[in-house]
Order: C-alpha cells, then sequence, then structure tokens
C-alpha cells in the first residue's frame, strides 16, 4: 500500500490487477497449507451440519432423507437432553472457576522465591502428562467404596461415583485437577510477565501484599485470565474421555455430560442424525455463553 | 464438534469400507484359489481366565484339524462391544463370527446387520439345543419376517448363594430343585438368619433391571405388552409382586441391608464370606468367584431359585453369530457348529460357570456333579423362558434412561411403588415410542 502511495498516479489504473495477482500468489501458496484443513476440519464440520437435519441413523434397513428442521423440534422438547446440559454447565462452570481459583494460587506459589521451585514447578506439570483414560483409571480407586484413599482417609462409608448426590461432585473434584496444570503454566507466566517495575513503584507508595495483588497482579493478567477460562470453559464443555472412564454417565445419567449423551445417541442408539442435531445445539449454546462472557469483559475493561 | 467429528470419521471409514467392498469381492474370488486357506475372524468376548483359556484351545484344536479354513481369535470385551460393532457394521468390515449376547442381536437384527441362520443350521446342532434357547434369538429382521440371528450357548439363571453354617444354625429346611423356596418362604428365612450387625440377605443392585425383569416372570410379570403390533410398558399387580417383596425386605423385615443396594453383583462376597450376609441372590456364574475367593473352610451352598406362581425366569444367551457382511458365512457357520457342539458347550460352561444350552452338555458329568453347586445350577435351566423383554426395539435405551434411575430411587426408598410404575410406563413409552416409527 505505502507502495503505490509514492507512485506517480499513471500507474493507479495497474493496482487492480497487481494486487488480484498478489491475491493469487498468496492463494495458491496457502493452498498447501488450506487443503488439509478443509479436508478435515472445515469438511466434518459441514457434513456434521448437514447430517443434523436428516433423519441418519444406523442399520441397512433404514433410507436417510431430509427432514429440515424435525430434530431441533424434538430437541428443543427433550427434557433430558436440557438436564444433560444443565449437568454440562454445571460441571462446565464449576470445574472452570475451581480450576482458575486454584490454579491461581498455585501460580503465585510458584512464582516465590521457594526452596526447589524447580522441581514444584515440574510436578505441578505431572496431571498433563498422564493421558486422560489412566486419569480416569486413578481416580476409579481413589474413590473405590472399600479400598479408595477417599474413603480410608476421612473414615466415609460413601460409595461416591454410584451415589446419586456425590457422583457429581466427585468427578468435579478430579476435572479441576486433571485440567490445573496448563492453567498454572498459562498464569505463571502471565505472572512472570508483569513489569517488576509496577511492583516497586506501589511499594514505594506502602502497599500491602493484598493490595499489590488487587491493583497490580489482577488487572495486569487480566488479558490472560480472560483467554484461559474462556479456553478452559470450551475444553470442558466437550470433555468425554474422562468422564467416560469413570462413571458413563452414571447413576442414572447423573453425571451424563451432553457429549457423553450425544455420544450414546449415535453409538449405542444409533441416532446418527439426531446426534448430530445435539453437536450443532451444544456449539450454539456453548458460542451463545462465551460470546456473552467475552463481550462483558471487553465492554468492562474498556 | 468432537461428535461431528467422530460423525465424519465414520463416515470416511464407512466410504473406504464402500470402496474396499467393491475391491473385496474381487479379493474373496481370489481366496477361492485352491491352496487358500480361508480367513475368518473371531471376536469372543471371555474374560475369565479360564474361560479365554478354553477359547483359545478350542481355536487351536479347529484351526490344527482345518487347514483350509484358519480362524483367528479376536479378543473383545462386554464393556464396549456394542459401540464397537456399530462402527464396524457400519464401516462394512465387521468380524465374520461374533460372541455376544441376545438384548444386542435384537438390535443388530432388526438394522440387518447379522446373517439370518434359520435354514442353515446343521440338523444336529439344532436338535441339541432346546427350542426355548432358540427363541432367546429369533427376532423380527426389522421388514416383519422372523430370523434366527446367533447360536444361542450360555445361559445364566438366578440362583441364592448361602451360607451353610449359618442356614443350619437357624434350623431352616434346605431347598431341593423339585420342592424349592417359595418367596414367602424366602422372606421368613431371611427373617430367621437376621441378627444384630447381620442380614438375612443382600440385594445388590448397582444394575437393578436385567435382575429384577428376570425375576418378575415368577409371578408372571412382563413389564412390556403388545397390541396391535405396538409396544408399551406395562406394570401392573403381577410386576410389582417382585418389586414390593425386596422392598419389603429392605424396610418393612429389615432382614436386608439397605447398604448393599449400591453395590455390584460381586461387591458383597466379603461381607458374605464374613457372615454379615448369610444369602445372596445373584446368577450362577458368582460361584467361581465364592470358590476362588472364599476363606478356607467356609462351607457354601446353592439353593435354587424361588418359586411364586411358578419358577419361571427370563433368560437371555451369549450367543455367536454370523455378520451379514462376512464373504465366508458357509465356513463361519461350520466353524460355530464345532464350536458349540456338546463337547464343546461343557468346557465352555465349566470356563464361564455358566449354564450350556446344549442338552449333551447338560447331561456332561461336570456339569452334574455336586461340586460347587453344579447340580442345581444345570437344573435350574428348566426354569428359564425367554425374556419378554428381548423382543422389545428399544429396551435398551428404556433400560439406561428410565428404568435404571427408577428402580435405583424405589429400592432407595425414595418414590413409592405406585410413582415408580406410573414414571416407569410414562416415561418409558416416550422411549419406546420412536423406535416404533
Amino acid at each position: 500500500m505505502t507502495a503505490t502511495a509514492t507512485r506517480p498516479p499513471q500507474t493507479r489504473r495497474r493496482r487492480p490487477s497487481g494486487v488480484s495477482r498478489q491475491n493469487r500468489e498468496m492463494w495458491v501458496l496457502m493452498l498447501p497449507a488450506l487443503v488439509p484443513v478443509l479436508l478435515f476440519s472445515v469438511g466434518p464440520l459441514l457434513y456434521g451440519i448437514g447430517l443434523a437435519f436428516t433423519d441418519a441413523e444406523s442399520g441397512r434397513n433404514h433410507v436417510t432423507s431430509f427432514v429440515g428442521l424435525e430434530n431441533f423440534g424434538t430437541l428443543l422438547a427433550d427434557e433430558e437432553f436440557w438436564a444433560s446440559i444443565r449437568i454440562g454447565l454445571i460441571w462446565a462452570v464449576s470445574v472452570t472457576v475451581l480450576q482458575f481459583l486454584a490454579s491461581l494460587g498455585l501460580a503465585l506459589l510458584l512464582n516465590q522465591k521457594l526452596w526447589l521451585r524447580g522441581l514444584a514447578r515440574v510436578l505441578a506439570v505431572v496431571p498433563w502428562a498422564m493421558p486422560p483414560v489412566v486419569i480416569g483409571l486413578m481416580w476409579r480407586l481413589v474413590y473405590h467404596p472399600d479400598a479408595g484413599i477417599v474413603n480410608t482417609t476421612f473414615g466415609t462409608d460413601i460409595n461416591w461415583l454410584a451415589d446419586f448426590s456425590w457422583a457429581l461432585p466427585a468427578i468435579i473434584v478430579m476435572g479441576v485437577w486433571s485440567g490445573m496444570p496448563q492453567t498454572t503454566i498459562v498464569l505463571l507466566a502471565g505472572l512472570q510477565g508483569i513489569p517488576k517495575e509496577l511492583y516497586e513503584a506501589g511499594e514505594v507508595d506502602g502497599a500491602a501484599t493484598w493490595r499489590k495483588f488487587w491493583s497490580i497482579t489482577l488487572p495486569q493478567l487480566r488479558p490472560v485470565i480472560v483467554t484461559i477460562t474462556s479456553l478452559d470453559f470450551v475444553w470442558n464443555v466437550n470433555q468425554f474421555t474422562l468422564v467416560y472412564v469413570l462413571t458413563q454417565g452414571g447413576p442414572g445419567g447423573r453425571t451424563r455430560l451432553p457429549m457423553l449423551f450425544a455420544y450414546e445417541e449415535a453409538f449405542r442408539y444409533g441416532f446418527f442424525g439426531y446426534a448430530a442435531t445435539m453437536g450443532v445445539t451444544i456449539v450454539i449454546v456453548v458460542l451463545g455463553l462465551l460470546g456473552f462472557y467475552l463481550w462483558r469483559q471487553m465492554r468492562e475493561a474498556s | 464438534m468432537r461428535i461431528k467429528s467422530a460423525l465424519a470419521a465414520a463416515a470416511i471409514v464407512a466410504l473406504a469400507a464402500g470402496c474396499g467392498g467393491g475391491g473385496g469381492d474381487a479379493g474373496s474370488g481370489e481366496s477361492a484359489k485352491p491352496g487358500e486357506p480361508v480367513k475368518l475372524n473371531f471376536l469372543s468376548l471371555a474374560w475369565q481366565k479360564e474361560s479365554v483359556a478354553a477359547n483359545k484351545q478350542l481355536v487351536d484344536e479347529w484351526n490344527k484339524a482345518n487347514p483350509t479354513i484358519q480362524v483367528t481369535y479376536v479378543q473383545g470385551s462386554w464393556d464396549n462391544v456394542n459401540d464397537q460393532l456399530v462402527t464396524s457394521f457400519e464401516g462394512g468390515d465387521p468380524p465374520d463370527v461374533i460372541h455376544d449376547d441376545s438384548p444386542a442381536l435384537s438390535g443388530f437384527a432388526s438394522k440387518g446387520y447379522l446373517l439370518d441362520i434359520k435354514d442353515k443350521v446343521p440338523a444336529d446342532l439344532k436338535s441339541d439345543i432346546p427350542q426355548p434357547a432358540w427363541d432367546t434369538v429369533t427376532f423380527d429382521d426389522g421388514k416383519g419376517n422372523q430370523g434366527v440371528y446367533g447360536v444361542p450357548f450360555l445361559q445364566e439363571s438366578q440362583v441364592i448363594i448361602a451360607n451353610k453354617k449359618l442356614l443350619d444354625a437357624a434350623g431352616v429346611r434346605v431347598p431341593t430343585s423339585d420342592n424349592p423356596w417359595t418367596w414367602d418362604e424366602f422372606a421368613e428365612v431371611s427373617k430367621k438368619l437376621t441378627k444384630s450387625g447381620s442380614f438375612g440377605v443382600a440385594w445388590p443392585m448397582k444394575s437393578p433391571v436385567n435382575k429384577t425383569l428376570n425375576l418378575a416372570l415368577n409371578f408372571g410379570g412382563t413389564f412390556f405388552q403388545t397390541t396391535d403390533g405396538k409396544t408399551t410398558v406395562k406394570v401392573g399387580p403381577e410386576e410389582k409382586q417382585v418389586l414390593q417383596r425386596i422392598h419389603d425386605q429392605l424396610y418393612k423385615d429389615k432382614s436386608a441391608d439397605t447398604s448393599a443396594l449400591g453395590m455390584g453383583t460381586a461387591d458383597p462376597l466379603p461381607g458374605f464370606f464374613a457372615g454379615k450376609y448369610a444369602m445372596l441372590p445373584v446368577g450362577v456364574y458368582l460361584r467361581q468367584q465364592v470358590v476362588e475367593q472364599a476363606p478356607k473352610g467356609f462351607d457354601w451352598v446353592t439353593l435354587p431359585p424361588l418359586k411364586g406362581t411358578s419358577s419361571d425366569q427370563g433368560a437371555v444367551s451369549q450367543t455367536l453369530s454370523v455378520a451379514a457382511d462376512s464373504k465366508h458365512p458357509e465356513e463361519s457357520l461350520k466353524f460355530i457348529s464345532f464350536f458349540l457342539n456338546g463337547t464343546n458347550q461343557a468346557k465352555l460352561a465349566k470356563g464361564d460357570w455358566l449354564l450350556p444350552t446344549s442338552a449333551k452338555a447338560a447331561a456332561d458329568p461336570a456339569m452334574t456333579t455336586k461340586e460347587n453347586g453344579w447340580d442345581v445350577a444345570t437344573a435350574s435351566a428348566k426354569n428359564l423362558v425367554v425374556a419378554p423383554f428381548l423382543k422389545v426395539n428399544g429396551f435398551d435405551e428404556w433400560k439406561s434412561k428410565v428404568a435404571t434411575p427408577i428402580l435405583q430411587q424405589y429400592f432407595a426408598n425414595k418414590i413409592s411403588i405406585d410413582d415408580a410404575a406410573a414414571k416407569l410406563v410414562a416415561d418409558g413409552n416416550k422411549v419406546l415410542e420412536r423406535y416404533q416409527r
């Protein structure tokens, strides 16, 4: 743009074709990168959205046909599904909030000059290195009614994962634990990016620790916090493996997250089209909530 | 998002398999060439150590005797076999010989995934297995025709495992297969066996549905009825009998431990060995765990099924089926006929501690010995009739979404029997409706 601006006016006529040529080159160069994106990301996405408007089912006796918005109509009246969305939101919000609070505390601690800080930082990342299936199996042992560490430690006699009121809290604790590393690392990186001068200036003005945290650390961390909580929220809503391994949605559907619900609908009962409708609806719900959250955060920030 | 990519992946697999299917025909033409053995995949769900060993040994035996039909043993798991099969059926590349159970076959049959073997079963195998067992694998093909979709081979009946010492101490009559306890007698005995800190009986009800539905037949409770081709849920006086009786033991007689309710079938065993529970109503296969885990000198006995208006129990079978997509259906059936002949069924039944369907196998001395209650277990096979829920499309969803939570709440004394019945019917019919469009 700056180049064209300094050129004499008569070359201006050629600008459009020049730009379009540049554009063409850009597209050609980007094509190798775009093909996999289109093939493996956009394609399946569109296919999934398309499925949501059909009555696709498993089985070779079934002929799939286009049904328009019928699936969405059924879904709106499907109490089970909305109950599952409610469970999903309780799960996602509490895991995200608790995860954030615990991780912030841990990050602040790891940011101090502690003895063996290096080791502690490595240990904090350990859950991250574990595959979700292993985490699930490990927590199943933690909650085991007879041999589990929870019942032995607290002397309780509760079958945590089979109890109607305890199952959801129990998996939330596991969710918090398993997601803490990435949140902690991101917050720690954010903390290290805060200029020391701000704290020095605060000390000169006589600010106490709490005041420094409230007026310097938090505002400085804000962009990081907004980013990581939004990401965590999306990840948590989409969580599948952990809960599948731990409770498979039981007891009596008390931990049936929306993703689990859609999975059962498709692969257990064989209603592919309806399951795709659920997928699309979950995306809409998540985008709506996330949009609202980001919009509020941005409005407050400005 | 994830679900959509999963569906898309399934679609791609299906496409790829569709193309592969075209090539596969050419492939099967090739394998018909002399000297090229036919290759079969056998998906087995055996999981107990003895049973896996028995399965593998039979496969080896077959492979040695039949160099032209080579079978590969593929290990599967009950936990996820049906999800796995749906994807492989949709992908067009299922195992040739499939081990599963009759509730699953019902759905697969109506979707056209399995081969109808009605006219293909060899006569000697067909006559060796009684008709009630064949009924557990006879299903609608989704177009209104009845077909046979597997060979039934192992069945489970509900018996009672009891602490012999406590029974003798209480001086109760020990029932025999010819003269079993009635439910009333059972309630009386349970009360007698209940003392402070110990209970007459423990009902592990983590998965209550199949157990209660199978026992409900004692009083003629079917839970489903079909009129004019439309199946609906029914919870009347017959269905309520067993529900109410178990509930009474828990809360009226207090002869059953309420804290055992959340347990899986094998979980009360430590309490049983410690004398905390005198009796456990369980499937016959649990005898294996009792034998393996019981402390030395622990004296236990297998008691025959209870009697209501009859001793009938709902039965489902473990089965071997042939996939509709299999390129070698005849060879697959030959293998199945060998695998499930009388002698081999006895081996499999012994390995899994279940009841064989084969009449020859049931007459095997190993199946009628007094040791470990085999005589009582094998005799209980005569009480097995086809479970009515087998023929219900959508039973699986009814079970997991409606019946399991409601029955759990009912046994936890959170809702009354009338509320439970009303909900089982109303919510249940809503679920069943979409399978009958």
